[in-house]
């Protein structure tokens, strides 16, 4: 992406510097579809981090609101030279174990997507990866071993627009899901493994030794961000599961697997009692499910494309 | 007290609670402030059921109302989770032949008391008569409760030195419940006799469980407050007593017998504390004589110079946007010295904070921590 398409200017067109500044002092803000976010941190590092991998995203300027206030603060006292650690603080509030303090943001998308997934029960958050083509959503569940992220970076590089790689975030009033804006965690193998798949691939900083392993981010691409609030409705569901060696095999699934792989995998399912049920029942009745089995990505992808257009109703507004 | 006291104007939002229609009159910085402040300290749940019951979400700035309608859904399924645990709960323990008792949250809702609206609950306390504690508590393991696996030295804390069995937890639905005998440790420098708590019990809405009188209510919910180790972030407790004060004190006689019940129970100084700081921060209407007795019999002039001041600074809510200032972590170590010593007797105190802080003893304090935490 060259950087004279952003009419506004990303963040990283903002600068370090400029960035530092903001972030120690009434925060940077960052509009990521379903929630607007405020950080402000004191962690030098973190500034060339966020800039990496939030690049697309333009600052809110004189923002009326945030959803999330958030604070990356370096630790005090002896521990601010022995072994630096950072801690993750939400209204005055330390949420978690602080994290070394060079790792500011995994702990950042760390905690962020823990506050989504506690606070925002106005949505059905399904625990999945979730990306749009045609006004429809494509909805991959984290089954263990799914490799959701890694499919859905692969998917967000080959025409997809990514909604989010942690919520399928389905607004039952609007029949749509909505886009959780932010950069897909990439663990261990995955991340070369997205690099030789897209080698112009836009992935920040590597982590090591977090408590996932290595993480790294792939920053989401200025179509992603410049449209995160535009939302998709239920279009298709697959069950994803890499597998070394295997080709690449497509089955149809049944309505009950399809249920409980929505159900059980959802940050807020029970929180949303019988409107829960009645929003899981929709999405199986009115998306196609299928079980991906794979270990090529650029096999998968385009067999799931194919998949898709055989599927998926093309009508130029699919809204009724 | 004379006279209706305005309560300090960063409190204000509190009037809310009780008067949703005062919220209609906030911007949106307001609104962000509330929400931020509320959430940290559990009420904003019963911030959005006032909210909601009043009709007022639509009128509300939406980015607002999502968030109120977000809490309430959670604060909903939470308390329903556990009304479905205490209603069947009686069953599950068979036939009792002495009272099972809801404590605090618990008999809030079971009553069906406007603080019970929302609730956010943490636990189910319940109690139960000393002599039966053991029999409550093997008909809750055998009803598939389980209790939290304890060294030596915690076992015989709960069993001898505390009012209360070791939590237990149920596998199914993870509800923490604290089975209680007593409302303060039998040790404590307060005593306080149950049998006078379990001759004036009543009836609750929920079959088999009763709850305390209504000024035993405010008593140990004051006691429960002012008597534990930590107060920051309790200014719910304040909200609860004055929901329970303008509750019950519209009924007859009430207030004419609540300091003496205070004395009776050897609870007046917790009952002096919690009129006054309900009074100042949340304009709780006390008659002028209530409060003058409680002064006179609760807490002397010299030791309200130094108390209110230490208590004022750790039950004060922190501003959202910044760390608690260095003055509310230092009175709350104050409070929790004074705390300890109030609980028990130095020669049981200093070889259980031993047994407490001596190096690996943080391991299951973190592991308590983790249980808490986020799942991913």
């Amino acid at each position: 992406m060259s950087p004279d398409a952003h009419p506004a200017g990303g963040l990283h067109q903002l600068g370090t510097g400029a960035l530092r500044q903001r972030l120690a002092r009434g925060g940077l803000h960052l509009d990521l579809g379903l929630v607007r976010l405020r950080v402000r941190a004191d962690e030098p590092s973190f500034a060339d981090q966020l800039c990496e991998v939030y690049r697309h995203f333009t600052p809110t300027e004189e923002p009326t609101w945030s959803d999330l206030h958030v604070s990356l603060l370096r630790a005090t006292g002896v521990r601010r030279w022995l072994r630096p650690q950072v801690r993750f603080i939400s209204d005055s509030r330390m949420e978690f174990d602080p994290f070394p303090a060079d790792h500011a943001l995994p702990l950042l998308e760390w905690g962020v997507n823990w506050l989504i997934g506690r606070r925002m029960n106005d949505v059905l958050l399904l625990h999945a990866g979730t990306l749009e083509r045609d006004g429809r959503a494509l909805v991959m569940p984290a089954l263990p071993g799914s490799g959701k992220s890694t499919l859905s970076a692969a998917l967000s590089l080959r025409g997809w627009r990514l909604l989010s790689d942690e919520f399928g975030a389905f607004d039952p009033r609007a029949g749509a899901f909505r886009a959780v804006l932010k950069p897909v965690a990439l663990k261990n193998e995955s991340i070369d493994v997205i690099r030789r798949f897209e080698p112009g691939a836009e992935i920040g900083p590597s982590f090591i030794k977090t408590r996932k392993g290595t993480v790294a981010h792939l920053a989401p691409s200025f179509e992603a961000v410049s449209r995160r609030h535009v939302t998709a409705l239920p279009g298709m569901l697959v069950l994803p599961r890499w597998q070394a060696g295997s080709a690449t095999v497509l089955e149809p699934v049944p309505p009950q697997v399809a249920f409980t792989s929505l159900a059980f995998n959802a940050f807020n399912y029970a929180v949303q009692g019988a409107d829960g049920f009645r929003a899981v029942m929709a999405l199986v009745r009115g998306m196609p499910a299928w079980r991906l089995q794979y270990s090529d990505l650029e096999d998968a992808t385009a067999r799931l494309l194919e998949r898709w257009h055989e599927q998926v109703p093309l009508d130029s507004d699919p809204r009724p | 007290m004379t006279g209706p006291v305005t309560p300090p104007p960063q409190l204000a939002w509190l009037e809310a609670l009780r008067e949703p229609a005062s919220a209609l009159e906030w911007d949106l910085a307001r609104w962000e402030h509330v929400i931020r402040v509320a959430r940290r300290l559990r009420l904003l749940g019963r911030l959005a059921s006032g909210v909601c019951a009043a009709g007022m979400l639509p009128r509300l700035p939406a980015q607002a109302a999502r968030h109120l309608q977000a809490e309430l859904r959670y604060a909903t399924w939470r308390s329903d989770g556990l009304a479905w645990v205490l209603e069947r709960l009686p069953d599950m323990l068979g036939e009792v032949t002495y009272p099972l008792v809801l404590l605090k949250g618990a008999a809030y809702m079971g009553q069906g008391l406007a603080i019970g609206r929302g609730r956010l609950p943490s636990d189910v306390d319940i109690l139960v008569p000393r002599e039966h504690i053991a029999d409550a508590q093997a008909r809750l393991l055998g009803a598939g409760w389980e209790e939290a696996a304890l060294d030596a030295h915690d076992q015989r804390y709960y069993r001898e030195w505390s009012h209360e069995v070791a939590p237990m937890r149920h596998p199914l639905h993870g509800l923490e419940l604290d089975l209680h005998h007593n409302i303060l440790p039998p040790v404590a420098r307060t005593h306080v006799d149950a049998s006078l708590l379990l001759a004036s019990l009543q009836a609750s809405n929920w079959p088999h469980w009763q709850v305390l009188a209504p000024a035993d209510q405010v008593l140990h919910s004051a006691a429960h407050l002012f008597h534990d180790s930590e107060l920051r972030d309790r200014l719910r407790d304040l909200v609860d007593l004055d929901g329970l004060l303008r509750h019950f004190g519209t009924a007859p006689g009430f207030w004419d017998g609540l300091v003496a019940r205070a004395s009776v129970l050897g609870l007046h100084e917790s009952l002096t504390l919690a009129l006054h700081f309900c009074s100042r921060w949340l304009a709780t209407p006390v008659p002028p004589e209530v409060m003058a007795a409680a002064r006179a019999r609760g807490l002397s002039r010299a030791k309200a110079l130094w108390l209110h001041p230490l208590l004022e600074a750790t039950l004060w809510p922190a501003d959202p946007d910044r760390l608690p200032p260095r003055r509310q972590a230092l009175a709350a170590q104050t409070l929790l010295v004074r705390h300890h010593l109030g609980r028990m007797p130095l020669s049981l105190l200093l070889p259980h904070l031993w047994h407490k802080l001596r190096p690996g003893a943080g391991a299951r304090a973190d592991a308590d921590v983790a249980a808490d935490a986020p799942a991913r």
